[in-house]
């Protein structure tokens, strides 16, 4: 039996193999998490927006601590490669994540690359951002049947609620 | 008769100046000294003596050290936690029959294993711990001595029935959490005396670090210890190493892991919980 059979399958890993080994997966991943803040919405491949979501919403932990904590500034330091962005990300995209406590971003999968490759793209983006959003948002028609009697059945109930307190 | 009275006189005459000084003195004393009026000679003032100060120090509250054993910890996986906590019931039930010490990497420990062959059916066993390994039910250390310029190693499991009695004989800490490279050190750096008396130490306070620096046998050694990899504090590399090789190492240097998220596994207030369980189950 190989002994190395252990290398040779991934047991239970989590970090996909991008480019030409460790370092260079880490500055891939560097360079798209930079472009992620500074404009809030990238288009990448489908598996490295998948890796770099993970980074992303850690660094939003990160800067909820506070640019006062030495760890988190030296995270930022780290991961963003253009240093103008640093208080952007702490004075802007922290404050907006308060209030949400895991989910920053969203991932949704476009039409494949028009090139030769035919890849698979995605669209990540920080939640909050200024631009239309992804999906659009479909109205309910309150004219509908249906519609119509559910609006009269919770009007009632509001009535009966009323009565009775 | 004449010479008495003469020295008679002198001696009244000298009582008078002794007097006349006296007084004198008594006019100077008066103005520096308040005294109360000497009117009753019978009844000088009682000397009461203060009362004693009570200190109460409050600095040296004994606060008993904590101590969680790394096997409770459970590892980053995908398995369901309920599997962890019948785990560490099973666990805390062995430890309430055997009473398993604290102790870490570095300290010496004599182990007392049940053996069907030995005579008096016991065999028992001094030695460095050199390596604290697994999780849960199966977790194991290795105890290293060196034993008639034989280095031996016993890998003992911690909560196996065959073990009867873990004395500490003396904690203490080293600089690295894995002492592997005592094998390729000098072997008075792994020689423990088999007859050692166990040796006092507090409850409270910090584990003492030693921070002892080994000295190596020449190259090669088991594994490339120099390397970051490995992150070995306690080897004197300068005795064997030329700076050449020391950069040489530090080019397998990966600057870009101590950032890495993904490799982070923050254990904080999964200890607390598991603390808080254990202490409580041990203490009914």
């Amino acid at each position: 039996m190989r002994l190395t059979l252990h290398m040779l399958i991934s047991h239970g890993r989590v970090a996909r193999r991008m480019g030409m080994g460790p370092e260079s997966r880490i500055n891939m991943l560097r360079n798209i998490l930079t472009g992620l803040v500074r404009h809030e919405r990238v288009e990448t491949t489908l598996g490295r927006a998948d890796e770099v979501r993970f980074y992303a919403e850690k660094l939003i932990d990160y800067a909820k601590k506070g640019d006062t904590d030495e760890k988190a500034m030296k995270m930022a330091n780290f991961w963003l490669t253009e240093k103008d962005l640093v208080p952007k990300l702490f004075k802007v995209l922290a404050p907006r994540f308060e209030t949400h406590s895991r989910s920053y971003t969203r991932m949704v999968r476009i039409p494949n690359r028009q090139n030769l490759d035919r890849a698979k793209m995605a669209v990540l983006e920080y939640k909050g951002n200024p631009f239309p959003p992804l999906f659009p948002v479909k109205k309910q028609n309150e004219l509908t049947l249906i519609n119509q009697l559910l609006k009269g059945y919770r009007e009632e109930r509001a009535q009966e609620l009323a009565a009775k307190s | 008769m004449a010479a008495c009275t003469s020295r008679l006189d002198k001696f009244i005459l000298s009582m008078r100046l002794l007097r006349n000084q006296q007084l004198q003195n008594e006019r100077f004393l008066s103005t520096s000294v308040c005294r109360p009026a000497p009117e009753n000679d019978s009844d000088p003032p009682k000397f009461t003596p203060p009362p004693k100060p009570v200190i109460i120090d409050k600095s040296k509250a004994i606060i008993l050290r904590k101590f969680l054993s790394p096997e409770f910890i459970p590892p980053r996986q995908r398995t369901d936690p309920f599997k962890f906590y019948l785990e560490r019931k099973d666990m805390i039930l062995r430890r309430k029959v055997l009473k398993i010490p604290e102790f870490y990497v570095g300290s010496i420990l004599a182990v007392n294993m049940a053996d069907p062959n030995a005579s008096g059916k016991t065999n028992r066993f001094v030695g460095i711990c050199i390596q604290r390994g697994g999780k849960g039910l199966g977790a194991t250390f290795i105890l290293r001595n060196v034993i008639n310029n034989q280095g031996v190693e016993m890998c003992y499991e911690l909560y196996s029935p065959l073990i009867q009695s873990v004395e500490v004989l003396k904690l203490e800490k080293r600089l690295d959490d894995n002492l592997m490279y005592l094998r390729d050190a000098m072997p008075e750096y792994s020689t423990v005396d088999p007859n050692m008396k166990p040796e006092t130490f507090s409850t409270s306070g910090e584990v003492p670090v030693n921070k002892i620096k080994v000295r190596m046998r020449p190259k090669p050694w088991l594994k490339r210890w120099e390397r970051p990899k490995f992150n070995i504090q306690g080897i004197r590399f300068d005795l064997r190493l030329t700076p050449q090789q020391m950069e040489g190492a530090q080019k397998r240097a990966e600057p870009w892991r101590e950032y890495d998220m993904l490799k982070e596994y923050d254990t904080s207030v999964l200890e607390e919980q598991i603390f808080g369980e254990v202490q409580s189950e041990m203490s009914k």
